[in-house]
């Protein structure tokens, strides 16, 4: 299980929500969210995989934060 | 955790085993702004994550996609971040500090684009305004300058018509 941390105030929430979407196909994710940060939970069939899902959906989220502008 | 050669420990480190580099910046001196943009110009040959572990700090990790150079690439691409960093926050404020001229030059621009303006937009213009200043009482309107003289040969010729 790897756990991503995104800062409310780094990264959108409805980015974070489009990367989810967009990789769910290939791991399971699960969401929580506490008063600072989006979390996310990815489970897939080795650590290897879960961190390259970790890593894309982190850089993917980032993508659509910079171009929709700060939160 | 091993450090950076020239770069102080407590400002970026290198976690090997996770072939990723870490570097915490101070919130004041790097908007979020030059944080997306320094980022962003990354994504495509490494993972970027930021986060704010404190109110005042920034952290970017950076995990290059491949890693064939060890520790040395690891160490090339957090001076080439640093650097991005030190360009986007200056580039941000050079933006903020020219955004008035920015903005008045844009309405010039679109105003002109937009056409003349209608019999409406006339209509609702407010014409009360002093069109400018007029210290020595010189300027004349239009209809003083140029209405019909009355000439007092033509104006008793008329009176004697009447009678």
């Amino acid at each position: 299980m790897r756990e991503l941390r995104f800062h409310r105030e780094l990264y959108r929430g409805e980015c974070v929500d489009s990367a989810i979407q967009v990789y769910a196909a290939y791991a399971e994710i699960t969401t929580e969210e506490d008063e600072t940060h989006w979390i996310v939970r990815i489970a897939a069939s080795s650590p290897a995989r879960e961190r390259r899902i970790g890593d894309e959906m982190a850089n993917y989220a980032l993508g659509l934060t910079v171009r929709e502008g700060k939160p | 955790m091993t450090m950076i050669e020239g770069i102080p420990e407590d400002l970026a480190h290198v976690d090997l085993d996770e072939k990723r580099a870490i570097l915490d910046l101070d919130a004041s001196l790097y908007p979020v702004e030059a944080l997306y943009g320094a980022a962003y110009v990354f994504i495509d040959r490494c993972y970027v994550f930021l986060d704010r572990p404190a109110p005042q700090k920034l952290r970017i990790v950076v995990t290059p996609k491949s890693l064939e150079g060890g520790e040395a690439q690891l160490r090339q691409v957090v001076g080439e971040l640093a650097n991005e960093l030190v360009s986007a926050a200056w580039r941000h404020q050079i933006t903020q500090e020219n955004r008035a001229r920015i903005e008045a030059v844009t309405m010039q621009a679109i105003s002109g684009a937009m056409g003349p303006p209608s019999l409406d937009d006339l209509e609702d213009f407010d014409f009360t305004d002093e069109a400018f200043e007029d210290p020595l009482g010189i300027a004349m309107s239009w209809e003083e300058k140029y209405a019909k003289k009355s000439d007092p040969a033509e104006e008793t010729a008329a009176k004697g018509e009447e009678e």
